[in-house]
C-alpha cells in the first residue's frame, strides 16, 4: 500500500515502468479514433493489450528477481559501460579457465556460465541478470 | 538534363499521425525518436497542425503492424514512443492524441482524412484547452480486514457447536465468516468508490469511469473498485489533489492518483458526453 502511494506522491507525469499499465490503457484504448488507411482491428488491439499485460506482469516478476537488463542497456544507463568491462573480464577468465573445450565455453547460455559471471561481478548480482544480458550482446 | 526530375516524389512512405493541435513549434519535434526514427514533423491542414512521421511503405500494411504490435517488447516501445510525442506536443498547448497506429498511405491521404474531421478536432481542442486529466483508482481494503473479521467469526462459532460435530461446524463457520467478511469489505469498498467518484466529479469539468483493471495487470492483491478519469481545470489541480488526499484520510482506502495526463480519455466521442 505505502509502496504504491509513495510512487504516486511524486506526481510525475513521465512514464515509468510502474505506470506502463496506465499509459497502455490510454494509448491503446483512448485517444481520438479517425478512420485510417491501414486499419488495425480493435479486437486485435484487445488481444495485444492482454498479451502485453501478461508481459508487464512477467517483467515485474523478473525485476523483483533482480533481472534488470533494461536498466543496463547501453542506450539507457551509464552503468552499461561498467557492465561492459565486467563482461569482458568474465570472457577472459572463462578462456583461461577452459583452454581445451573453449568453443563451448565461448557461448555461455545457461546456469554454469551465468554463475561464473556472478562470482566475477563485484556487485554480486543475481545470475539471472547475467543471463539476460547475454541475450543483448554489447557491441 | 536527360534525367527526368520528378516534381512530386513517389508515394514511397506512409504517414503515422500522433496528435493534432492548433500550433506546435516544429523545432522541438525532430529530437523525438517517434516510432520509426524518421523526423517527427508538422503536417498543416485546415488551420491545424498534425504531428506526423513517415513510415516506410514496406512496413505500412496491416499485417506488418499487427506483427509488430504482437511482439510485447516492440508494442511497449511503440506505446511509449507514441506517448512521448503526444506529451511533447501537449506541453505547448492543447492537443488531441490519436489512437495508436493511425496510419495513412501517404501524406496527402492523411491531410484529406484529417481535414474531413477538422470540426471534430476543433471541438475536442476547445474541450481540453487549459485542462488536464487525472486518474484515480480505488482498491478494496486489504486482506487483513477480511481475516480479522474471519477470526472473529471462528471464535463465536466454535463454542456454539455441539461437541460431536464441533470441528466440521467450526470449519463451516469459518468459511462462512470469511465469505461474509469478504463481501462486507467489498460492499464497503464499492461505497467508498461511489463516494470518491461523486466528490471528484464535483471538481471536474467531465468525468469517466474506465474499465476496471485486472489484478493481473495492477499487480495489487486488492480488487480495484474504481478506475476514474477526471478532466480538471489546470487551476483546480491543487484542490483536486487535496480532495484525493482527504478522501484517503477519511475513508482509509487505498486510493491511487496518477497524472496530470494529456486528456486521452476525453479526446474521443465517448469523452464528449462528459457524464457529469
Amino acid at each position: 500500500m505505502t509502496e504504491v502511494d509513495y510512487r504516486r506522491a511524486g506526481q510525475l507525469p513521465g512514464p515509468t515502468t510502474s505506470n506502463l499499465a496506465d499509459i497502455l490503457e490510454r494509448v491503446l484504448d483512448k485517444g481520438i479514433v479517425i478512420a485510417g488507411d491501414i486499419k488495425i482491428d480493435l479486437l486485435d488491439i484487445e488481444l495485444l493489450t492482454i498479451r502485453l499485460r501478461l508481459f508487464i506482469a512477467s517483467v515485474d516478476t523478473a525485476k523483483k528477481a533482480g533481472i534488470d537488463w533494461w536498466e543496463t542497456d547501453p542506450a539507457l544507463s551509464s552503468r552499461a559501460a561498467h557492465r561492459e568491462l565486467v563482461e569482458e573480464n568474465r570472457r577472459l577468465r572463462e578462456q583461461l579457465a577452459a583452454p581445451a573445450p573453449a568453443q563451448g565455453a565461448g557461448l555461455p547460455r545457461n546456469g554454469t556460465a551465468a554463475s561464473t559471471a556472478n562470482q566475477d561481478s563485484p556487485e554480486g548480482r543475481p545470475s539471472g541478470q547475467a543471463q539476460g544480458a547475454e541475450e543483448r550482446p554489447v557491441s | 538534363m536527360t534525367q527526368p526530375v520528378p516534381t512530386v516524389p513517389p508515394a514511397t512512405a506512409a504517414t503515422y499521425v500522433f496528435a493534432v493541435c492548433r500550433h506546435v513549434d516544429e523545432g522541438t519535434l525532430p529530437r523525438l525518436p517517434g516510432i520509426t526514427g524518421a523526423p517527427v514533423r508538422v503536417l498543416p491542414f485546415e488551420r491545424l497542425h498534425a504531428v506526423v512521421q513517415e513510415v516506410p511503405a514496406a512496413e505500412a500494411d496491416r499485417r506488418s503492424w499487427t506483427e509488430r504490435l504482437s511482439d510485447p517488447g516492440e508494442l511497449e516501445r511503440c506505446v511509449r514512443a507514441h506517448h512521448q510525442v503526444v506529451m511533447a506536443v501537449a506541453a505547448q498547448g492543447p492537443a488531441v492524441p490519436m489512437a495508436l497506429a493511425t496510419l495513412y498511405s501517404s501524406e496527402e491521404r492523411a491531410r484529406q482524412a484529417l481535414g474531413a474531421d477538422a470540426a471534430r478536432f476543433h471541438t475536442v481542442l476547445d474541450r481540453v484547452d487549459g485542462r488536464v486529466e487525472w486518474g484515480v483508482k480505488v482498491y478494496a481494503s486489504s486482506a487483513s480486514a477480511t481475516t480479522e473479521a474471519g477470526r472473529g467469526a471462528v471464535s463465536t462459532g466454535v463454542p456454539a457447536g455441539p461437541p460431536t460435530s464441533g470441528a466440521g461446524r467450526a470449519y463451516l463457520e469459518r468459511v462462512r465468516g470469511t465469505q461474509r467478511a469478504r463481501e462486507e469489505s467489498r460492499r464497503a469498498a464499492l461505497l467508498t468508490a461511489e463516494e470518491a467518484d461523486a466528490e471528484l466529479r464535483g471538481l471536474a469539468v467531465a468525468a469517466r469511469r474506465l474499465r476496471l483493471q485486472d489484478q493481473q495487470l495492477t499487480g495489487c492483491r486488492r480488487a480495484q473498485v474504481l478506475n476514474g478519469a477526471y478532466l480538471v481545470e489546470e487551476g483546480r489541480t491543487a484542490r483536486f489533489t487535496e480532495a484525493v488526499a482527504s478522501l484517503r484520510q477519511r475513508t482509509g482506502a487505498l486510493i491511487e492518483l496518477s497524472g496530470p495526463w494529456v486528456p486521452y480519455s476525453f479526446a474521443g466521442e465517448d469523452g464528449a458526453r462528459g457524464e457529469r
